[in-house]
């Protein structure tokens, strides 16, 4: 199973990201936002916990990668290892481990609403999540 | 998925969407585009997203989609709508994440042939004093309450501070600050995300171009904007950085629950909304104001460092280097403004998503030397190939809530573009072509090969033909500078 693919969109970039439970789901679609963004290479020098919440499982996702990209600009650093520990309908604490990263040159500007879906076929959990470039 | 059997032709270059094709749609949507541009349109979901912003409560008078319009989230891009103020409502997603990103463009008096000398030196210069891409601090350091000073009174804050001239304000959509921003609106996570932003340009489709004027269209408007032809001019393109993403997101995800309380129902729940005078609404208008403001002083920040970045190469080389600001416009935004619904004036609140303003001649929001010509409407093109500067008339008043087109529109994925252009090889062709480029990314300007956008010269022409804007001049490109 991969952990995520890119899907084509006019103007921003979309993923579907996969996992066998809703929790490998999270994490893979984690890993999906800075694989886009190439900056997956870094040591694991640092760790964060990280509590989200959101009416749903779905708006838990786009909150989840959101606060991932706030703490990527504000602290200047890049994720390449997440945890789920913990993972309600509307809850979730995780350990992320990544580093100081150099300036990027290519960004995410944010997680969209637009065509979310959360979904579990007869294989696996799948998640597709249009992002803003 | 729709098709152009499903459209009616009402002219040449405006097709609608009838209010009876989909059950939920309140009012219809018009398409202003030639046939191949509308052709474009119909590839992807842009159709689909304009249908869906024609069902949002309170919407007046039909949806609207500029010649550039392609998909985006939410509402497409080169998406426009009005919403009664009255019970309407606003929609953070149909705004866009960076509220306020628009173009500004200065104009020395200087010929090309005098700058092209000094052309490496100047691109050089421009990128290293106008910082770009992604966790890069600002040139600005902000103390105390500079910060919330900005959102609150966005370029006031810099002329305070000497970073714009008297006469660039008048010369700014607005004066370059929105009276009703609150910066008590704009959360904590949104201010730590702009605290060392101000007067960076970001990355992704921003960038800073010095260009020549190619061709003048309408002598009269290039005569009182102070353009001639193989004139040197600077565009820059750019928005509120973080902190307008962030503010984006917040209101996105409180709105979620809103929505539910004023059983407000939507096909997409990119396009969240409360009504406009709920203290929900509100807190949101008070928030995007801010965020505008933010996005005007950055702007205006950065035209004090290519000004700067003249003047450290060119003096002593070059009279007239000097660059007054032509006009500086934003490109996603809801305002509250007065316009012609069934033969009342009515006042609305205008989304504009990928779309810029265009009021044409005698608009008292205008400063009086520009009443004559309307207002300015910059559309940069694709990198490497042409911008256009317009003005707005009086049929973009009657036709389209007085709004034209934003730029090129793209038509391949980022991904297709990376999969077939080099950046490398871009940047060569480019180079051999004369044009100077400085440039952070190969993977990004690779995304943001011209080959992935449609003709601007075409969208520009579809605009000018359906008179919701009239060409003035064509910029082309000497130095391009991104992220």
């Amino acid at each position: 199973m991969n952990r995520y693919e890119e899907i084509d969109h006019t103007a921003d970039w979309a993923f579907r990201a996969y996992g066998n439970d809703l929790k490998e789901l999270f994490e893979n679609a984690a890993y999906a936002l800075f694989a886009l963004e190439g900056a997956l290479d870094a040591q694991s020098t640092l760790t964060r916990e990280i509590h989200v919440a959101g009416i749903d499982r779905e708006a838990l996702l786009v909150n989840w990668l959101s606060e991932l990209l706030f703490l990527q600009e504000t602290k200047r650093e890049t994720y390449q290892k997440f945890e789920i520990e913990k993972l309600s309908e509307t809850e979730l604490s995780a350990t992320v481990h990544g580093a100081q990263t150099q300036p990027l040159t290519k960004f995410i500007k944010a997680v969209t609403y637009h065509d979310l879906r959360i979904e579990q076929t007869e294989k696996e959990w799948q998640a597709t999540v249009v992002v803003d470039v | 998925m729709i098709s152009k059997h499903d459209l009616e032709r009402l002219n040449e270059f405006v097709w609608q969407v009838p209010r009876e094709y989909r059950a939920d749609m309140r009012v219809p949507a018009r398409m202003w585009a030639d046939e191949e541009l509308l052709d474009d349109a119909l590839q992807d979901k842009s159709v689909e997203q304009l249908i869906n912003t024609a069902t949002l409560p309170g919407i007046v008078k039909y949806a609207i989609a500029m010649p550039d319009i392609h998909q985006g989230y939410g509402a497409p891009v080169g998406g426009v709508f009005a919403t009664n103020t009255k019970d309407g409502v606003i929609s953070p997603g149909a705004v866009g994440y960076d509220i306020n990103c628009g173009v500004r463009v200065l104009a020395s008096h200087a010929h090309a042939q005098e700058i092209q000398p000094h052309l490496g030196d100047l691109a050089t210069t421009l990128y290293r004093n106008c910082p770009s891409g992604v966790g890069v601090s600002g040139s600005i350091n902000l103390y105390g309450d500079d910060l919330d000073d900005i959102l609150n009174r966005g370029a006031d804050w810099t002329l305070e501070r000497g970073y714009a001239r008297m006469e660039d304000l008048p010369h700014t959509e607005e004066y370059g600050r929105i009276p009703y921003a609150d910066a008590a609106m704009v959360s904590h996570k949104a201010k730590e995300r702009g605290r060392d932003q101000l007067g960076t340009l970001g990355a992704g489709n921003h960038f800073i171009e010095v260009d020549r004027i190619s061709a003048i269209y309408d002598a009269d408007a290039a005569r009182v904007l102070g353009l001639f032809e193989n004139q040197v001019v600077v565009q820059i393109h750019c928005g509120s950085r973080g902190l307008g993403h962030q503010v984006c997101q917040d209101y996105v995800d409180q709105f979620q629950r809103v929505v539910k309380e004023y059983n407000i129902v939507l096909p997409d729940r990119e396009l969240v909304a409360a009504p406009f005078h709920s203290p929900e609404g509100q807190a949101y208008v008070g928030a995007m104001g801010a965020a505008a403001n933010f996005a005007f002083a950055n702007r205006q920040v950065l035209a004090f460092h290519i000004r700067r970045s003249f003047a450290e190469v060119l003096k002593g080389h070059v009279k007239d280097f000097d660059l007054h600001q032509v006009y500086d416009i934003a490109h996603n935004m809801a305002k509250v403004e007065e316009h012609d619904v069934d033969g009342a004036m009515m006042q609305v609140l205008v989304h504009r998503k990928g779309a810029t303003r265009a009021f044409g001649p005698n608009s008292p929001v205008l400063p009086d030397d520009l009443k004559e010509i309307g207002q300015p409407v910059l559309i940069p093109g694709s990198m490497g190939t042409m911008s256009f500067i317009l003005c707005g008339t009086q049929g973009s008043m009657a036709q389209t809530f007085g709004s034209s087109c934003h730029g090129a529109g793209r038509v391949w994925s980022r991904h297709r573009a990376k999969k077939e252009i080099r950046g490398e090889k871009l940047r060569a062709e480019m180079q051999e072509r004369g044009i100077q480029v400085r440039a952070g990314s190969m993977s990004g300007l690779a995304e943001e090969a011209p080959q992935a956008y449609k003709d601007v010269s075409r969208v520009v022409q579809a605009v000018d033909a359906a008179g919701i804007g009239k060409m003035v001049a064509k910029l082309e490109p000497m130095a391009v500078i991104k992220g």
